[in-house]
Parts: structure tokens; C-alpha cells; sequence
């Protein structure tokens, strides 16, 4: 990485701005203000030669993040030994202090003059037309895992430790020892699977990386000292990448026992430092027929760490109104076809902040990325579907509402002010053209008129032997062709009105879907994780919450109205709904439509009354 | 940490009402565990003593 780094450093179309942070980003795809905070580093770079000198007087001495804590660093120092520029940092938070200088040692010695106890972070801002999420991953901490023992026993440590004790720039040069006593261990057990693939943490998902890391590693170990014997405690091993198997079935030939079953408990030997691990192995049978539990004696014990989403995602989300999957990486736009797309128009998603994934396919990835940008950018400029928003000024009564719900944020807005829409950053779900209460939202060739007109015609004869339904463009009304084109038979009495989003049907349009006398209505839209618009059929959910209590009030029995996700894989979803659907119906009387059509009746505005009650007094 | 306190919920379809955890802030499709329909109403006090 280093060399790539600095190649990235000296390339006359990157400005590479390290040790700094992005603190804002206004503006849409082609037009984005991002607004970076460079740090205060204390030492010029373009002056420090990294001569060291001023390191060897610092008096300050802290545990090395980069090391993991194995080792120490000064307050003055350098990130990592391949950090770019390569020059020091001084941790104000770590000096004794500038203001007034404490110390003032590393001042006195730099012959470059190169340390500034005065420099203060500095804000710059960059104009960009596309944005590339590369903020990676974090590491789950199994202190909360107490069986394990990490924090108390001083030889259990993680697969990140293990990596810096093995690694000849680590803090023991590459000699492989443990903690507790400096010994080279020889009996070394990973566990696997600690912090992934457990429910009970509220960590479901496959780190990905993690069973690979650790053959790699006991292949490591065989190579450098061939007298260690390993021990892998696994559920089970994922080696499906190119040559993976292949890496797996070599560490089993270096004697590496794979052991299939995770330890319950780990004990240590408080007189050696040794760990005494108890597991139920489900491969061996004893003789009642029941798994044996074994127990092995380690020198070392290494938690391979599952990863988890990068701390700073929530944030970036904010401000690039992004949304996450359920394990809490960020979402792409569709999974398989713009894997690398966020939701947000210009911005692009590369390595492990989108999900766990090794070097060579964040590689990839970062690959795709920036040819999506690259070709976003070179095209100077975009299409977009004639589907976007409009907001009408003199409608607009400037509550902000839609803004507030826009996924994309392309709605802006100030109080007091009448909404605008960024047309290149909608993208055209209609959530704000439904949430609008005054009618000043249009949806381009989705209006109200339109759907309205749908709704009445489809109702305009016969209502009592439909089924009115409303199916979102991706998920549901795909889900529908499916079932047609696999042959599902299904009940024929449906009738579907098809917008872009679910979100985009309106509370008035199901009402009046009922008062045109409609026996049962249904919305669907795309399950919650294949939403096609970030998350706007959360809205779809509040509003049919909203609907059975105006319904239940209004004296409608409220299961008239129904709410299903159906994806557009699922045919036989769509089939099985619509029959459930032709069901209900006909437990609808005529009586009861006749009522809903009355009661549904839009009331009129008090301010209407008024002058209704004035007008028959006058 | 979320915070998780009990919800009344009614299936809309199978009339099925049951208890679940509400999360502070949850983002999770709902589905009714008797017969797998999405339309979960989330019964407030008042109406679900009806
Ligand atoms: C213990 C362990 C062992 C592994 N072993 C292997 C292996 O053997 N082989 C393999 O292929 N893969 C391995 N991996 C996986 C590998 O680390 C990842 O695939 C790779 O690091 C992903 O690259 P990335 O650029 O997406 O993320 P990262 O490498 O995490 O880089 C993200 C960068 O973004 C920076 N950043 C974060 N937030 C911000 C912000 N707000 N502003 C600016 N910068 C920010 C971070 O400081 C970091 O430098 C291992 C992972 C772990 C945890
Ligand atoms: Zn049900």
C-alpha cells in the first residue's frame, strides 16, 4: 500500500489531503461543496526531513495505536511507518502542552525549524462532482465477550494483535512472542467466528474475512516457526474465493487441526499464563452417541475479531443522505445491478464500508467506483428520467414537510421560505408529492390527476367485484409480471394503478379509492431492503398506520385496507396476496361499501364552513 | 444501545394479535408470525383494548 500511497501523493490530478477529515458536503451530483478539515500536525511537512532528532528528546510516552498498544510511541511521531508525507505529527492532546510550551524539546532540537506550537486546524473547501465512500471498517471488540477471556487473560489477543506481533515492522520485529512472558509460543488456538455470525451480540453477518485471515495465518506460523502446532475452532470455514480451498487444504497438510465446535469457556493457568480451553466438538462422537467435549491447553489464544461498520458512517450518511442494510454497512443502489452506486446520484460506494469484503475485491471495487465517477464526470452532463418533482411557488406553503422526508435530500428549504426542488438529485419516488398537504407538489407524469383519474375510472363500474390495487414500478408490480409470465394462476378480480414508489400513493387516494366504492384496497411496494428509493416505503408504512385509524374512526372496518412487500422475484407472493385479497373482498357487503362511500366524503375546511354558515345567515 | 419496550400489534389479514419488541428508532419490516402478512397495525393502547 505504501508505494500506491505515495504514487497517489505525487500524481499531478490528486490531491491527497491526509490527516484530515470531511466536515460537510452541500450540493448534488456535478455540483458538491465539501468543506475538509485539515488537522493542526504542529510540524511542516514541507520543512521535516523525519530525522528522528526530535523524537529521541520527547518525554512523553503513549501506547502505539498503530501497534495496538504492543508497543509505545512519543507525543511527536510518525501514524505508521508508511504514512504519506512521511513526516511527524505532534498529538497536542498527548504534549505537555504549547500554550504555554511545556517542554518545548522538540522545538529545540528540529535544525529545520520545522514545529509550529502555534498551527491551528485549517478548513478548506473543494468543489467535486462525484464522491467516492471508501471509509472501511472497525473491528468488533470482544471485551463483551467475558468467555473468552480478553481482557483478563494476558495471552488471549485478537487476530488484529496477532497481525502486528507477526509483521516484521510490528512492535517485536517480526519475533513472534506472547504477551505475558516474552516466550515464543508453541501451542496456538484461533477461534473463529468472535463477534460475526452471532445473533445474540446483534451481529449476524459473516465478516467475510476472517476464516481466510486465520489459514493464512496458521500457514504463516507453519512457514516461519514449523515446530508451533495450531489449533482452528471454527463453526464453520468459508473458503470459496479463487484459491481459497486450495490455502485450506495446505494449512491441514502443515498439521493444523481444524476443530469444529466454538469453546464454551477459557481458563487460565495462573502459574504458566497457559489457557485451558473446553469445546464440544460436533465432528467427534463419544460413546453415548453425544459430541465429546475436549479440552486443549494453548499457549496462546487468538480471537479472530469479526469487523464491523466504520464509526464515522453515520455521519458521512448525513451528510450524503445515504441509508444502511440491516448488518449497518452502507447501502448501494441495487445489489446487482449498481453494486458500487450509492442511492445518491454521484456518489459511489468502494470496499468494506458497503460490506466486509477482503483486499482484492475493495480493489475491484475501487476499480468500478471511480470508472463510475470518471464517466459521470466526463460526460459533462446527465439524464435524468422526466419523473422529478415540481413545486408550485404560489401553492408552497412553506412548512418544509417534504424536505424533511425527501430520502435524497433534493428538496431544500429555510424557514419561511417556499420549497425548491434539485431536479438532478431527486429521483422521482413521490414521497413529497404525496406528503404535500396543500397540493403544491406535482409528480411529472405521476400527478394527483392522473392517479385520481386511474383510481375512478378503474371503479367507475361494478366497484363491488374488485380488488383495487396500488403496486410500486420495481418490486410489486414486477412481483405481478412474474406471476404471469411463471404461469401462476390467481384470482382475476385485480385491478392495479402502478407508481413509481409506493410512498407516492396518498392518503387521499386510497380514500378515494373507497368512496368511488372500492370493496378492499391493498398497497404493496419492495420489501424493506430493496426499497428503490433509500427508504421511502418507511413513509408508505406510516401512512397506512395513519389510514386504519381514519378508517376505524369513520366506522370502515379497517382490514379493507391492506399493506404487503412483495419483491419482483416473488410471483407466487403476488398470487398467494391476491387470492387472500379476492377472499376478503367477498366478505364485503354492499352495505358496507355504501357506508365507507359516505363516510370517506371529504369534510370541508372549517374556513369553508364558515362561510357556508355566513352565507345561509346572510 | 437501542432501547426496546413491548407493542401491541394485529395482523390486518389473520386478525392474529400478538406482542413484539419496539426498538427506539427500529428500522425492520414487519411480518405476522402466524401467516406472513405484512400488514401489521400497530395497535395503540385505546384501540387495542377494543
Ligand atoms: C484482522 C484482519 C485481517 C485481515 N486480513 C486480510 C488478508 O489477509 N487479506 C485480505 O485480502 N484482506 C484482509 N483483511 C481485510 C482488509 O483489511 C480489507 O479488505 C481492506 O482493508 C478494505 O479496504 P478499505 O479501503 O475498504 O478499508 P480500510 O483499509 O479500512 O481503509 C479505510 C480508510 O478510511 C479512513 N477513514 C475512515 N473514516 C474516515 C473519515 N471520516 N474521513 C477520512 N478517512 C476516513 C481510515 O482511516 C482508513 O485509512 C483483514 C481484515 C482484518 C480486520
Ligand atoms: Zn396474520
Amino acid at each position: 500500500m505504501g508505494p500506491k500511497a505515495i504514487d497517489a501523493g505525487r500524481h499531478p490530478n490528486i490531491e491527497l489531503l491526509t490527516y484530515s477529515e470531511v466536515e460537510e458536503v452541500s450540493g448534488y451530483v456535478g455540483n458538491f461543496v465539501a468543506t475538509i478539515r485539515k488537522k493542526a500536525r504542529y510540524v511542516d511537512h514541507t520543512l521535516c526531513n523525519a530525522c528522528e532528532e526530535c523524537v529521541k528528546v520527547c518525554p512523553v510516552s503513549k501506547p502505539d495505536e498503530y501497534q495496538m498498544g504492543l508497543s509505545s510511541r512519543r507525543a511527536i511521531y510518525i501514524p505508521f511507518p508508511q504514512a504519506v508525507p512521511c513526516s511527524y505529527i505532534l498529538n497536542m492532546d498527548d504534549c505537555l502542552g504549547n500554550n504555554p510550551i511545556a517542554c518545548g524539546k522538540c522545538a529545540d532540537v528540529c535544525e529545520k525549524k520545522a514545529i509550529n506550537y502555534d498551527d491551528e486546524d485549517e478548513l478548506v473547501v473543494r468543489e467535486v462532482g462525484a464522491v467516492i465512500v471508501a471509509i472501511g471498517l472497525d473491528v468488533y471488540d470482544p471485551t463483551e465477550m467475558d468467555e473468552y477471556g480478553y481482557t483478563r487473560h494476558a495471552n488471549v489477543i485478537t487476530s488484529m494483535e496477532f497481525e502486528r506481533l507477526i509483521c516484521a515492522g510490528g512492535p517485536t520485529a517480526g519475533h513472534f512472542v506472547r504477551p505475558s512472558d516474552h516466550e515464543r509460543p508453541k501451542r496456538i488456538g484461533f477461534i473463529q467466528c468472535v463477534g460475526s455470525r452471532n445473533p445474540k451480540i446483534g451481529r449476524p453477518y459473516c465478516s467475510n474475512i476472517c476464516c481466510m485471515n486465520t489459514i493464512k495465518d496458521t500457514l504463516l506460523l507453519a512457514d516461519h516457526y514449523p515446530d508451533t502446532e495450531n489449533f482452528v475452532f471454527y463453526q464453520d470455514i468459508r473458503a470459496f474465493g479463487k484459491s481459497f480451498e486450495d490455502m485450506f487444504q495446505r494449512s491441514k497438510e502443515t498439521g493444523t487441526r481444524y476443530i469444529r465446535g466454538l469453546p464454551g469457556d477459557v481458563e487460565e493457568d495462573p502459574e504458566t499464563g497457559n489457557l485451558v480451553v473446553t469445546v464440544e466438538n460436533t465432528t467427534q462422537r463419544g460413546g453415548n452417541g453425544r459430541s465429546g467435549l475436549e479440552r486443549y491447553e494453548l499457549d496462546m489464544l487468538v480471537l479472530s475479531v469479526g469487523v464491523i461498520p466504520p464509526k464515522d458512517l453515520a455521519k458521512i450518511s448525513g451528510m450524503l443522505t445515504l441509508s444502511k442494510t440491516s448488518d449497518g454497512f452502507f447501502m448501494e443502489s441495487h445489489p446487482k445491478l449498481k453494486p458500487v452506486d450509492a442511492p445518491t446520484r454521484g456518489v459511489f460506494f468502494a470496499g468494506f464500508c458497503e460490506s466486509p469484503k477482503d483486499i482484492k475485491d475493495s480493489v475491484c471495487q475501487a476499480g468500478a467506483a471511480s470508472s463510475r465517477a470518471g464517466a459521470l464526470l466526463n460526460a459533462g452532463q446527465i439524464q435524468i428520467e422526466a419523473i422529478t418533482s415540481r413545486i408550485d411557488e404560489i401553492e408552497c406553503k412553506k412548512c418544509g414537510l417534504c424536505a424533511k422526508i425527501c430520502p435524497y435530500g433534493a428538496i431544500t428549504w429555510q424557514k419561511g421560505e417556499v420549497a425548491t426542488v434539485i431536479e438532478a438529485a431527486c429521483a422521482g419516488c413521490g414521497s413529497c408529492g404525496a406528503t404535500c398537504q396543500f397540493g403544491a407538489i406535482t409528480m411529472r407524469h405521476f400527478t394527483d390527476d392522473q392517479l385520481l383519474a386511474q383510481v375512478r375510472a378503474i371503479l367507475a363500474r361494478k366497484p363491488e367485484d374488485k380488488v383495487f390495487v396500488f403496486a410500486c414500478n420495481w418490486c410489486s408490480y414486477a412481483g405481478g409480471d412474474m406471476a404471469g409470465i411463471s404461469r401462476i394462476k390467481y384470482s382475476a378480480s385485480n385491478r392495479v394503478v402502478r407508481t413509481m414508489c409506493s410512498a407516492r400513493v396518498s392518503e387521499d387516494m386510497v380514500l378515494e379509492a373507497f368512496r368511488c366504492g372500492a370493496p378492499v384496497v391493498l398497497v404493496s411496494g419492495c420489501h424493506y431492503a430493496d426499497c428503490h428509493y433509500i427508504n421511502a416505503n418507511r413513509q408508505t408504512v406510516v401512512r397506512v398506520q395513519r389510514l386504519w385509524d381514519k378508517l376505524e374512526k369513520a366506522g370502515v372496518r379497517p382490514e379493507r385496507l391492506q399493506l404487503e412487500w412483495i419483491s419482483a422475484a416473488e410471483g407466487q407472493k403476488f398470487a398467494k396476496v391476491m387470492n387472500q385479497m379476492e377472499e376478503l373482498r367477498k366478505t364485503v357487503t354492499i352495505k358496507e361499501i355504501e357506508h365507507g362511500r359516505e363516510a370517506l366524503k371529504p369534510k370541508p375546511k372549517k374556513a369553508a364552513k364558515k362561510k357556508e354558515a355566513a352565507a345561509t345567515a346572510g | 444501545m437501542a432501547t426496546a419496550t413491548t407493542g401491541n400489534f394485529r395482523c390486518m389479514m389473520c386478525g392474529h394479535d400478538y406482542t413484539d419488541k419496539v426498538e427506539k428508532g427500529e428500522d425492520r419490516e414487519r411480518s405476522c408470525p402466524k401467516c406472513r402478512s405484512n400488514s401489521i397495525r400497530h395497535m395503540k393502547k385505546k384501540a387495542a383494548d377494543k
